[in-house]
């Protein structure tokens, strides 16, 4: 997907694109910009307002991914919660009696004695069996996953979010630049 | 090349350029961890609320929810649980807020500099 090879960003270096997400130029001169892009200020401006549209609907999805995985990471914390008390009562000689939802509303109990293994949900309509230790360790290794996806993820909004303040100040100071451009022709044009 | 006063002449250096995005990155770091602040606060008060209802009832099992199921448990080990959550919560909370001070101070330093440089031509209020 990604192409480049970003290097880890630094204060001082400008990385060209993210993770399929293009970094907006950053402008030194509005004149020198305009004379490079060969447009004049209304197609520039355009051009930047239809960037900031792209950025924003790139960022809805990492916002709906971001949501997707902070929901998913207390569900498994959950789990392994739930495997190692049955571990725990794995020792002991008492069965585990727990209430638990039939339906909405609706309790019932059961009487869980000496849990050898568990059935892990594992989506797509598949569940397989696990002893308790192996079940452990998959559900840990799902949560480290999880988390580290959640990072990478913030990691891309907080650049994706770099690059909208980037436009959006580009946008602000070809406009202003552009304003004053007419009062300067205005100001010469009223002296002759 | 500045024009005095109006501002609409103001250069953008690439460090403005940094410091502006450092601030935005800031503020939306403060709104996140005001969020996670109270949801951790709201979990402490339950805890609370839970320990106290502990203290009144005379029943020597509860029901403890752990994952979607209420186990029994005995009455010793909610306490003891309801402690340790109550435990991880508050060191939680309180890292949150150490935080939040340090995201604060950075964002109050930022703003003197970018009004500094920028006077009207920038707002940095939130709206």
């Amino acid at each position: 997907m990604a192409t480049s090879s970003s290097p880890p960003q630094s204060d001082t270096e400008v990385v060209a694109e993210r993770r399929g997400i293009p970094a907006a130029s950053f402008v030194k001169d509005v004149q020198a910009y305009l004379d490079q892009l060969g447009l004049d200020v209304n197609s520039t401006l355009a051009f930047q307002q239809e960037r900031l549209q792209q950025y924003k609907i790139v960022e809805m999805k990492l916002l709906a991914q971001q949501r997707d995985l902070q929901a998913k990471i207390p569900d498994i914390e959950k789990c392994l919660d739930v495997v190692a008390t049955l571990q725990a009562k794995k020792g002991t000689d008492e069965a585990l009696l727990t209430d638990f939802e039939v339906s909405e509303g609706i309790y019932s109990r059961a009487r869980i004695e000496n849990a050898d293994s568990v059935c892990l949900w594992l989506g797509a309509n598949v569940m397989l069996e696990y002893s308790c230790e192996e079940a452990t360790s998959l559900l840990q290794k799902n949560l480290e996953n999880a988390k580290a996806s959640l990072e990478v993820l913030v990691a891309d909004l907080q650049f994706l979010r770099d690059q909208v303040t980037i436009t959006q100040v580009t946008i602000a100071r070809v406009y202003n630049w552009d304003v004053h451009q007419r009062r300067v022709r205005q100001a010469s044009s009223s002296q002759d | 090349m500045q024009q005095a006063g109006g501002g609409s002449e103001t250069e953008v250096t690439w460090e403005d350029q940094q410091n502006i995005n450092k601030f935005g990155r800031l503020n939306n770091r403060y709104h996140e961890l005001e969020d996670e602040i109270r949801i951790a606060k709201e979990a402490n008060e339950n805890f609370e609320d839970a320990s106290n209802e502990l203290i009144l009832t005379d029943e020597e099992v509860v029901r403890f929810q752990i994952g979607e199921v209420f186990a029994h448990v005995p009455k010793d080990e909610v306490e003891m649980r309801i402690e340790q959550m109550t435990e991880t919560t508050t060191k939680h909370l309180e890292k949150l807020k150490d935080e939040k001070d340090a995201v604060v101070a950075q964002m109050a330093d930022l703003k003197k500099v970018l009004y500094a440089k920028f006077k009207d031509s920038i707002n940095l209020e939130e709206d």
